[in-house]
């Protein structure tokens, strides 16, 4: 089965959701899919986020974006993340150095977070990828 | 058609459709077909892709009004 890996750099709705609906829809295709949140996606995995804002450049299309998930036309990131684990070939990685950075700690991150990894153990990961994406 | 199972997905945006078609499928026997109906203009290509991946059988792809009626039997 091919393989994505998408290293997920913002935290923001406009690139959060485009990255989880790629790596959640490849999962339940039966590809593997590998996550990587360095920067400012990491605060994204902090438990009990919800991704309010969109990019700066954007802002004006954020009522479009709140009205989609609030009506449940758009699928919330969270259940299509919880839909790609549960087929168990969806990873979710937490940049060890960001990790750092944001004084995060063991506590501080979702469960659904397998490991916190450094840049050579990701590129591992995502080596043998068949697509390999950068959101930020 | 008949089918087993009616995965009713209309106002869902990609990839919702996909997401409760796929839901449906894992808990479905197989040989069972599953109907889905989806407003989203994406549901056709995107079920025939991902049942080609994972090994289902896209059967029929109906249009009525603005409705999809995509028919999937599950692989054995």
């Amino acid at each position: 089965m091919p393989k994505i890996s998408i290293i997920v750099a913002s935290e923001k709705l406009d690139k959060l959701y485009p990255a989880i609906n790629l790596a959640g829809t490849a999962a339940i295709s039966g590809w593997e899919a590998e996550l990587f949140f360095t920067f400012w996606g990491l605060l994204a995995l902090k438990k009990g986020y919800e991704p309010s804002d969109v990019s700066l450049d954007y802002k004006q299309y954020s009522g479009k974006l709140s009205e989609a998930l609030a009506s449940g036309s758009m699928p919330s990131w969270r259940s299509v993340l919880e839909r790609g684990k549960a087929t168990g070939k969806l990873k979710v990685y937490a940049c060890s150095t960001t990790y750092e950075l944001l004084g995060f700690k063991e506590d501080s991150l979702e469960s659904f977070v397998d490991d916190v990894v450094g840049a050579a153990t990701f590129l591992g990961r995502a080596k043998n990828s068949d697509i390999t994406l950068f959101v930020s | 058609m008949e089918a087993d199972l009616v995965v009713d997905a209309k106002f869902k945006s990609c990839p919702g459709p996909l997401l409760a078609l796929a839901e449906a499928v894992s808990k479905a026997k197989p040989k069972q077909v599953v109907r889905l109906l989806a407003t989203d203009r994406a549901a056709p290509s995107d079920v025939r892709e991902w049942a080609s991946s994972i090994g289902h059988r896209l059967l029929e792809v109906k249009k009525v009004g603005d409705v999809y009626e995509i028919y999937v039997e599950v692989s054995s």
